[in-house]
């Protein structure tokens, strides 16, 4: 008996000594719970100089202190939708021919020259702008901008050089052609851009043959002019010195004036469409829907930027919760918004097993329902705004993203305001406003997209799916499936 | 070579903590050397984990990262795919954080995250906004202090763990030959097997595994942290020592094994890979430890021959002979033992044949012609840009002191390494490429059905 107790003593001792001594068992209390944040620090967002020349040509300069690259970025405010209706794919060969060759230099002299000044250089084809990025030492300024000046006033458009960008352009395209994601999402734009001058920029790789030396230099003559463009730089820059090199490159560019195509916002679906398009023996099926929204300088995008958020903009969203961590349909599922100058495009995109394409879309679809038609709670909503306002200053830390932003920021008109009042607009955002808000997007009747396998996608619809269009990869319309 | 390597290690952590008691809180080490901006290492005393701050204020956003000096290098035989596991593991949850608290806690905020696994470290990156620092210290300091592992926890992971595995075996085709060539330039077991883990020994892998490889190298003393961007130095140092100082030490790690002698002569082998389109074959060196002098010039060296569409093995491959299809490769590090490796894809085997003649006249070219001067200048203007790009935004800022604090246990001020890379001379080329481009040449040619 006594034996015991003493036995118990001892225990009981140790026990003690274990929760109040050893740092191995106890436990701090700040480690139960993640600490409180801080308040949200200000942002103060770079400001951009401008200056302008009497051709037109506006300049903006960012200051970027100890900062021994500058990166050189040329806005042409014409992109994809400008080629002529017969003629797609015009704006990126003329675009990625600029490089091959300019006044005295020919293409691997560019290439020489570019290496030369520790650069890099890149063209990207958006369908409402075109935009040319070069980043370099910083003590190869004057070099880079009589490079940057050549090709955009004095290039010289060879057959062959054109022949060797079309080849590159041709296996870009013809290299994804099985890509599921790539065919999915570029037969949702051709449905959703049908007969809108968007719909050039999903063009094919059979295309490109038709596109002639006369018919680069005549879209390069009509678009590449100062006043259709603007020269971003940002490094350690400065601003009068710039100015003055940038008149000396860039004066004698002629301007001339331009008409952009005019044409009103692609319309919305307002019934489901499913389209269907074979990729024999693919082990998954790939699912892209979508519907055409405000575009981005309308006051009401701010929204369906916090829906998207609820719905799909990260792992934790609604769609990757119940269609992989519940259901198991799915090994990834999300959201996302596209920006365009007349429009945004509102999609959805998951990977599903195959043999659960229809459950996957019920659920989709289901999902979007409950955004659109029950109040989203509050706390989901105050979660959805903090990611936007958290990820804002991550999105433009690097030169190459800050400078893209910028650039839409002037194609789609979105103005100053953007910037300075981004923050504030997320915030004023509450459950009611979405809900007032949400049904509008029409989301709810989108156009759908499947690429898979057709022996097992295609046999198990006729529950909720009744019709289905079927495309080949390119997009030409083969016929309907009706089921009973 | 490795012994000295520790010595080296051991006697700059002495340094470090003779310099630390010098003052209460920290050490600061780094006065005279000129950075290109503020940065001061530390050291906690009780546990000795390492510490790096810089300062960037240019936007509301920090980056912090949490590297471990562990990779596959360090897996026994039989135990291979362990480093790579604990990387999925170590978002599983831990005594205070739940399985997808670490994810929703990132995502929530705005943040960015991501983890990558070599051969010779390990490394937890994650990006911010600078209010939520606090958050990441909770997260990974929890994390190295008292991980989750349990029976099913270990188990999922190794599940996920064999399906990439597949996956990887499915869509690469020229796998099994990277693996095998690996082998071969690499002699020694831990140095070239891959970080995925065999598909046995992963299956085989207990819950006693993966705790004695944790508690043996996810510990403060095998760890830097690495904060940069919006921070207040003396906050965040509190920070710090609030959330790491009492996760206790762990025991010294196991030295690794030796690093095999080097190889003396040239080495052939052919391999076929069977569901691969195009021939080819890999093509590599043995190179001097990275801490070597020697390794500027070879830096430089990797340029010429294989930088950008202008060096001399891309343009003559793919440009002017075009006898490659496909053609990749440069000079990769695994601790203490460098090699330079190409990839080199062809039409058939008579192309390949033409395109190695081609790599061996370029490599005596090195050796017979000084480089011109504007052709160097060249070769060192882009090598100094893709250097300076390495520090100049907080998030790589943040990676490059992990990373190169993992290797070399220094901090490493960049501007006077990269002054050391353009001092390279014409000469210094000729005289390492007769060094180094021998006979000892390693050949792994690839046949296909």
């Amino acid at each position: 008996m006594k034996a015991q107790n003493l036995r118990k003593i001892i225990v009981l001792f140790f026990l003690l000594l274990i929760s109040t001594d050893s740092p191995l068992f106890s436990q701090e209390r700040f480690r139960k719970t993640p600490p409180i944040p801080e308040p949200l620090p200000t942002l103060e967002l770079p400001e951009i100089h401008y200056r302008s020349l009497p051709n037109g040509f506006q300049i903006g300069m960012i200051q970027q202190e100890s900062h021994p690259i500058i990166s050189l970025n040329v806005i042409i405010f014409s992109g994809e939708s400008s080629s002529p209706q017969e003629l797609p794919g015009l704006a990126a060969l003329t675009a990625n021919s600029l490089i091959r060759g300019a006044a005295e230099m020919s293409s691997s002299q560019i290439e020489e020259r570019i290496d030369y000044m520790g650069g890099k250089f890149s063209m990207s084809i958006h369908p409402d702008f075109t935009l040319l990025s070069f980043t370099f030492l910083e003590e190869y300024l004057d070099r880079a901008l009589y490079l940057v000046s050549r090709m955009l006033i004095q290039p010289i458009l060879l057959k062959r050089e054109i022949d060797t960008v079309r080849t590159n352009l041709y296996y870009n395209l013809f290299n994804k052609r099985d890509d599921p994601d790539f065919i999915a999402e570029r037969q949702l734009l051709r449905l959703l851009f049908k007969d809108h001058i968007y719909e050039r920029s999903v063009y094919n790789d059979d295309v490109l043959k038709f596109l002639t030396q006369d018919d680069i230099t005549s879209f390069f003559n009509t678009h590449y002019r100062p006043n259709n463009a603007e020269i971003v730089l940002a490094g350690n820059l400065d601003f009068d010195a710039i100015e003055r090199k940038v008149r000396r490159f860039f004066g004698t560019w002629p301007r001339k004036e331009i008409k952009h195509p005019t044409a009103p916002p692609p319309e919305p679906f307002n019934s489901t469409k499913v389209c269907f398009i074979e990729t024999p023996g693919a082990k998954d099926a790939t699912i892209h829907l979508g519907n055409v929204i405000v575009p981005p300088a309308h006051a009401d995008i701010f929204p369906p930027m916090v829906l998207n958020q609820v719905l799909g903009g990260t792992p934790n969203s609604r769609l990757f919760m119940n269609l992989r961590e519940s259901k198991g349909y799915a090994y990834d599922a999300s959201s996302e918004i596209e920006f365009y100058k007349d429009c945004s495009v509102f999609s959805i995109h998951a990977r599903v097993r195959p043999e659960v394409v229809e459950s996957s879309i019920q659920e989709i679809l289901k999902e979007i329902e409950s955004i659109t038609n029950e109040k989203i709670p509050g706390l989901e909503i105050e979660q959805a705004k903090s990611h936007l306002i958290g990820n804002f200053p991550l999105q433009i830390e690097t030169f190459d993203n800050l400078t893209s932003k910028l650039a839409e920021i002037k194609a789609f008109n979105l103005g100053d305001e953007h910037w300075e009042r981004y923050y504030e607009n997320i915030q004023l955002i509450t459950s009611e406003k979405l809900f007032e808000l949400a049904g509008k997007t029409l989301l709810s009747t989108p156009a759908i997209v499947i690429v898979g396998d057709q022996d097992i996608v295609l046999h198990q619809f006729g529950t909720f799916i009744k019709e289905v269009d079927i495309y080949n990869k390119k997009g030409i319309y083969l016929g309907t499936y009706k089921f009973e | 070579m490795n012994k000295d390597h520790r010595l080296k290690e051991k006697f700059i952590i002495l340094c470090l903590a003779l310099l630390f008691l010098g003052s209460i809180l920290s050490i600061k080490a780094q006065d005279k050397k000129d950075f290109p901006f503020p940065v001061t290492p530390y050291i906690l005393e009780e546990n000795g984990l390492h510490v790096i701050l810089s300062e960037d204020q240019s936007l509301p956003v920090v980056s912090v990262v949490v590297a471990y000096d562990v990779g596959s290098i360090n897996e026994p035989p039989g135990k291979t795919g362990l480093a790579y596991l604990m990387e999925k593991l170590m978002f599983q949850g831990s005594e205070n954080v739940n399985r997808m608290q670490h994810m929703s806690l990132i995502n929530k905020v705005g943040g960015e995250f991501n983890a990558t696994t070599t051969e010779d470290k390990t490394i937890f990156f994650q990006r911010v906004p600078s209010n939520q620092l606090a958050q990441v210290l909770w997260l990974e300091s929890d994390r190295m202090r008292s991980l989750q592992i349990s029976a099913s926890n270990v188990e999922q992971a190794k599940q996920a763990l064999i399906e990439e595995l597949n996956r990887m075996k499915e869509s690469e085709p020229y796998l099994r030959s990277f693996w095998r060539f690996d082998q071969l330039l690499y002699s020694s077991f831990a140095y070239s097997h891959p970080v995925a883990g065999d598909e046995e020994d992963v299956k085989n892998l207990t819950v006693q595994d993966v705790t004695d490889f944790y508690r043996t190298y996810y510990v403060p003393n095998n760890a830097v942290l690495t904060i940069v961007g919006k921070i207040d130095r003396e906050k965040t140092l509190e920070d710090v020592k609030k959330y790491f100082e009492t996760i206790p030490e762990g025991k010294e790690t196991p030295l690794l094994p030796f690093a095999s002698s080097p190889v003396k002569e040239t080495i052939v082998e052919s391999i076929e890979a069977p569901f691969a389109q195009s021939p080819g074959f890999l093509f590599g060196y043995r190179l001097p430890s990275p801490s070597s002098d020697d390794f500027y010039p070879l830096s430089i060296i990797e340029y010429i021959l294989l930088e950008g569409n202008t060096s001399r093995i891309r343009k003559r491959l793919l440009k002017r002979e075009r006898t490659a299809i496909q053609l990749s490769g440069g000079i990769e590090v695994r601790k203490e033992l460098a090699v330079l490796k190409l990839f080199v894809l062809n039409n058939n085997t008579l192309m390949a044949q033409r395109s190695k003649k081609a790599i061996f006249s370029e490599l005596h070219k090195l050796k017979t012609n000084y480089v011109p001067d504007e052709e160097l200048k060249k070769f060192k203007n882009m090598f100094k840009r893709n250097y300076i790009s390495k520090y100049t935004s907080s998030q790589a800022r943040a990676l490059f002191f992990s990373e190169t604090f993992i290797t070399r246990k220094i901090l490493l001020n960049p501007s006077e390494e990269l002054e050391k890379f353009l001092a390279v001379t014409p000469f210094d080329i000729v005289r390492v490429s007769h060094k180094y481009f021998t006979a000892s040449s390693i050949i792994l040619d690839i046949k296909t059905k």
